[in-house]
């Protein structure tokens, strides 16, 4: 039994199909992240957010990408925001409110600006379709990335140093402080 | 009702039951339709819909907006951390996007990415020390009791 090339009736391809589920997902956690109530619960939802993420970057046939998305987010920087979170627990429980009081006007900016870059994606003419070759190949980003850009890469690196440095330092109980955290 | 009243309504009762109840809706319509198709026959063997870059920018911008919401709308520091977050990961998606869909863009859309990814690492651990030492000085990650400042 074969695929058939489209979905009958409806005329889309399976990456139509499948990036359909996707947006599904991805915009439903996005949601879910700003609005719910638990903040536990919102790390858990940014969690699959990222990983319907992933699966967008393997449809746009971006293998190394998505591998990192998975590694550095879902499994680094997910896992960070969750003790994040476990650490500044207050015992009196999830806040009453958990909107300022300007929710409202923010809720408009951000409807105003979905709606200008929904404007401005639809009005512009883009290159329509996806390119046969566009399948990312790893040595040639590795070429890319340790020869042309390699002066933001050294420039990276000693970002996330001075980043680790300036964490721990930040982080770290001062030794006459009450340790009550 | 207030829109505050609408989005916090949501918030409480699209829960995660209702969600997955979703999504296993459209895959197994997926699945019937797969296991059905080659009866059917219906499709006249051309390529059929695929998603276009302006559906991933699309995609890209709405998520975009959910972050800026978050952002200015929630009380918590770490939620807006995360919301940060969310629209870092929005601008990977369009830069992906553009990489995927034009030629000469398609390596150097990757490395663009990978930098921003890192970046984004570094941000998220300095942004998490502040909000904890914060945390231990005031007893409080909600930032509008961050007042010391305006006082």
């Amino acid at each position: 039994m074969t695929l058939p090339q489209a979905i009958p009736f409806l005329n889309w391809s399976w990456d139509y199909f499948l990036f359909l589920n996707l947006a599904l997902v991805l915009l439903g956690s996005a949601v879910m992240t700003v609005l719910g109530r638990n903040i536990i619960h919102s790390g858990l939802w940014m969690m699959l957010c990222f990983a319907a993420l992933a699966g967008m970057y393997v449809l746009l046939q971006a293998p190394l990408v998505d591998a990192a998305q998975v590694l550095i987010y879902i499994g680094a920087i997910s896992v960070l925001v969750l003790f994040a979170i476990m650490l500044t627990q207050t015992k009196f429980g999830p806040a009453r409110l958990i909107f300022h009081r300007q929710a409202t006007s923010a809720a408009l900016a951000a409807i105003v600006l979905a709606a200008l870059l929904l404007i401005v994606v639809v009005d512009t003419d883009w290159p329509g379709q996806l390119t046969a070759a566009a399948h990312t190949a790893t040595d040639a980003l590795a070429r890319l990335l340790f020869d042309r850009y390699v002066l933001p890469f050294e420039v990276v690196s000693i970002l996330l140093l001075a980043a680790v440095i300036g964490g721990v330092y930040l982080a770290k109980r001062e030794p006459d402080e009450p340790s009550e955290i | 009702m207030s829109i505050t009243g609408i989005l916090e309504f949501i918030g409480r009762w699209f829960r995660l039951d209702v969600f997955v109840a979703l999504v296993i809706a459209s895959l197994l319509a997926g699945v019937v339709i797969w296991i059905g198709g080659p009866f059917l026959t219906l499709s006249d063997g051309s390529q059929g819909v695929v998603p276009g870059l302006d559906g991933y920018l699309f995609i890209a911008g709405a998520l975009f907006s959910i972050g800026v919401f978050g952002f200015l709308a929630r009380r918590n520091a770490i939620s807006m951390l995360m919301s940060i977050e969310l629209m870092v990961n929005a601008v990977n998606l369009a830069i992906i996007a553009f990489g995927a869909f034009i030629p000469a863009l398609t390596t150097h859309a990757s490395v663009i990415a990978l930098v921003v990814m890192a970046v984004a690492a570094a941000e998220a651990t300095v942004g998490l020390a502040i909000v904890i030492a914060i945390f231990r000085n005031r007893r409080t990650p909600l930032v509008d009791e961050y007042s010391a400042m305006s006082e």
